[in-house]
């Protein structure tokens, strides 16, 4: 039953649209069962990337391997999930037909599908509108049915493109629950977004990339424990002109601490010396396990996290990546 | 075909036919084409019965016979009053107790000069006047000739010139043909325009919707191109036949019941020589379908590249102009459907729905001239098919500004 071929394998695509390359040499597995994030700004090519796993783009160069299959149409009709960025739904139609129909072309017979839906628009909390218009339906309820219409086929693969924009703290939470729930039953899930804080709640796995390119890739926990020699951590009283200085590329207030991401060359005991000197009182002083967000803005550079939406004042830059 | 496309067709069937629109346009067309039939056939029929019975006082001795025969043609029932002192003032009477509509005199001047008197309830209409003016005529023309040579009265009738035709130019059709086939060809513009227009409009739809990348991803864009075409096109033809299954149970049998139970609406018994036969909507049927699954894809394309309902009409302008050629072009093809330009034109694909209709429901154009056309069409269906797919597949994910012709081709390319 378990195949240890990753359900995706990327090597080496390539997407160029005219002169702008929106995917430039990507390598990328995700393995069978994992919960894994795609991270990115916005423009970065996460939903070029997503597109051309979907087959509705074509790589110009290098090749996609969905789940090892010969017939990829076919398996991403039947076996995969997807729930686009762009999505809508038809607004004429009744909520419950509009399920069925998605549920019809992905190959779930009329009375199963209409028989799952209910289900599941039971289990949303949605049952009383099952018969009005999906025109109707407020911008949260919207997105739970679009949800419904991505899983209704039960795939084994879910791909779902920034899957929580829009949606307020509430469903975002429920939204978050039935994602790990599938996660648990073994689904490989692959999402997308730019919020970092939430990739960090909810994935085992990430790749982060910037500008058409990979950044960086692996399990979560290996990259932090890896990464654990570049955010130091300190509290203290007094001046603070003695944090930007060499060795040091951005600061951040992280609660009561200000986190310093480190150049790689840092040498913590001479950052250390200079705080006493300029007459700091340390409180803390303590080499931390990295978020997320920094461990991109240390790989990516500081213009990428501008990108990605964290403030520039949070990033300034002091001597360190030119 | 696979499931996908019957999914897709499915949907867009029943979506349309469930509409407010569907139902009111496809109850209204039958409820309009009956009120055009009843309501001057209810006209024509008021007041009918005492207005169309008229006596005729003939102090000639000759004349009556031969005038109420023409009366009786023209639809008036003639009695013969016999003359006498106070005649006149007793038909007058009957006028006035609306027994009659009229009294007519005719004595010596209507046969040294046709003239002649009608007393009546009301002023006849001019051609009423003109008709009555022949008749009189005629009898007066008849009756001086000595008149029962029947070459007398084809005489009168104006004579008949036989046309024979030895090249194949420049035959009309008669009215009725005529008729058939510029309707026909109307209706065809109207119909073929109104679902291509709702295939570009399904397009916009899932593009503003933004439920279209989902629907690609299960099936390719040519299967959802095709299965609305299909479910749009099968719209159509079922308000069609509605129309028609109505339309000829109008005619058919609501006219002769209506008829049966009422004699005096005997002027709708003409209606029977519009009932189009099978072998023309069968002719409108290939078509509508050749015409409409062309400019259908052409609109899938033109609603693909386009984001707004504004856009979209801006960008259709170079399809309408195709469809409008032919109906620039109908009433010269249906005056002399045989010339050289009608039939060239006739046989290009784009002009075909309309233009080879018009000539072959008159009966103009030779079966192989048909055939030649359902082949182009057919062809250029196939071709249409190929391009607007690519230009689908491109465009249906495309935002932001409309392609411009190079680009277009590099869409069609590189597909």
């Amino acid at each position: 039953m378990h195949d240890a071929r990753p359900a995706v394998r990327l090597r080496g695509v390539t997407k160029r649209f005219g002169s702008h390359t929106a995917v430039d040499g990507l390598d990328l597995e995700i393995p069978r069962g994992s919960l894994y994030g795609l991270l990115g700004p916005n423009g970065s090519g996460k939903t070029t990337t997503i597109r051309m796993i979907m087959g509705i783009l074509h790589p110009d160069e290098g090749t996609v391997d969905l789940l090892g299959s010969d017939d990829p149409d076919d398996t991403r009709r039947r076996r995969v999930g997807y729930l686009p960025e762009e999505r809508g739904v038809y607004r004429k139609m009744k909520v419950l037909d509009f399920l069925v129909f998605m549920g019809e072309i992905r190959g779930v017979p009329r009375g199963e599908g209409r028989r799952r839906a209910g289900d599941w628009l039971d289990r949303l909390g949605l049952p009383e509108w099952a018969d009005r218009k999906t025109e109707d339906l407020s911008k949260g309820m919207q997105q739970k049915v679009q949800f419904i219409a991505t899983v209704l086929h039960e795939p084994d693969f879910l791909i779902l493109d920034e899957p929580f924009s829009g949606l307020d703290p509430i469903n975002q939470d429920v939204l978050e629950e039935i994602v790990r729930d599938f996660h648990e039953r073994g689904t490989t899930i692959l999402f997308s977004t730019h919020l970092m804080d939430q990739a960090e709640r909810l994935c085992q796995r990430v790749c982060l990339i910037s500008r058409a390119r990979k950044v960086l890739d692996g399990g979560l926990r290996g990259l932090k424990v890896a990464e654990r020699r570049g955010v130091l951590a300190v509290a203290f009283d007094g001046p603070e002109a003695w944090l930007d200085g060499p060795g040091v590329n951005s600061r951040e207030a992280v609660g009561d601490a200000i986190h310093l991401l480190l150049a790689d060359d840092a040498d913590p005991q001479a950052i250390l010396r200079r705080g006493i000197d300029a007459g700091a009182v340390i409180r803390r002083f303590e080499l931390v396990e990295p978020r997320l967000h920094e461990i991109f803005v240390r790989h990516a550079g500081a213009d990428a996290a501008v990108d990605a939406g964290i403030p520039r004042d949070r990033v300034p830059v002091a001597g360190g990546v030119s | 075909m696979s499931g996908v496309v019957w999914a897709v067709i499915r949907r867009e069937y029943l979506q349309r036919v469930r509409s407010r629109w569907f139902v009111i346009a496809t109850v209204a067309g039958p409820l309009l084409m009956l009120g055009l039939i009843l309501v001057p056939a209810l006209i024509a029929s008021r007041g009918q019965e005492a207005d169309r019975q008229l006596a005729v006082v003939d102090r000639t001795g000759v004349l009556y016979e031969r005038v109420a025969e023409g009366l009786e043609r023209a639809g008036y029932t003639v009695e013969r009053a016999d003359d006498g002192t106070d005649v006149e003032a007793t038909l007058a009477a009957r006028i006035e107790s609306d027994e009659i509509g009229g009294f007519l005199v005719l004595d010596q001047a209507t046969i040294d000069r046709g003239h002649a008197r009608l007393t009546a309830t009301s002023r006849p209409s001019i051609v009423r006047q003109v008709a009555f003016q022949q008749i009189l005529v005629q009898a007066a023309l008849e009756a001086r000739l000595g008149g029962s040579d029947p070459g007398v009265r084809a005489l009168l009738d104006g004579g008949d010139l036989e046309v024979s035709v030895v090249s194949d130019g420049g035959v009309g059709f008669d009215d009725a043909a005529f008729l058939a086939s510029y309707i026909g060809a109307f209706l065809l513009y109207m119909t073929i325009l109104l679902y291509a227009v709702s295939v570009m409009r399904s397009v916009l739809e899932e593009k503003s919707n933004r439920v279209v990348e989902v629907v690609i991803s299960s099936m390719r864009p040519f299967q959802l191109m095709l299965g609305k075409i299909l479910g749009v096109g099968a719209v159509g033809l079922t308000q069609l036949l509605i129309w028609a299954l109505s339309g000829a149970l109008i005619v058919g049998a609501g006219i002769p019941a209506l008829l049966a139970a009422n004699p005096q609406f005997a002027a709708l018994s003409e209606f029977r020589q519009f009932l189009p036969g099978i072998g023309y909507a069968g002719l409108f049927a290939v078509f509508f379908v050749g015409g409409y699954f062309m400019y259908s894809g052409l609109y899938a394309a033109v609603g693909a590249m386009c984001n707004t309902d504004e856009e979209a009409q801006q960008a259709q302008f170079p399809v309408i102009m195709l469809l409008m050629v032919p109906i620039v072009f109908v009433t010269q093809v249906i005056n002399e459907p045989n010339a050289g330009l009608s039939v060239g034109l006739s046989l290009v694909p784009f002009f075909s729905p309309i233009l080879m209709f018009a000539r072959a429901a008159g009966g103009a154009a030779p079966l192989w001239q048909v055939g030649l056309s359902v082949l182009g069409m057919a062809v250029t269906v196939v071709v249409i098919a190929w391009v607007a797919g690519r230009i689908y597949k491109v465009g249906i994910l495309m935002a932001g500004k409309r392609p411009t012709l190079p680009e277009l081709w590099r869409w069609v390319r590189e597909a």
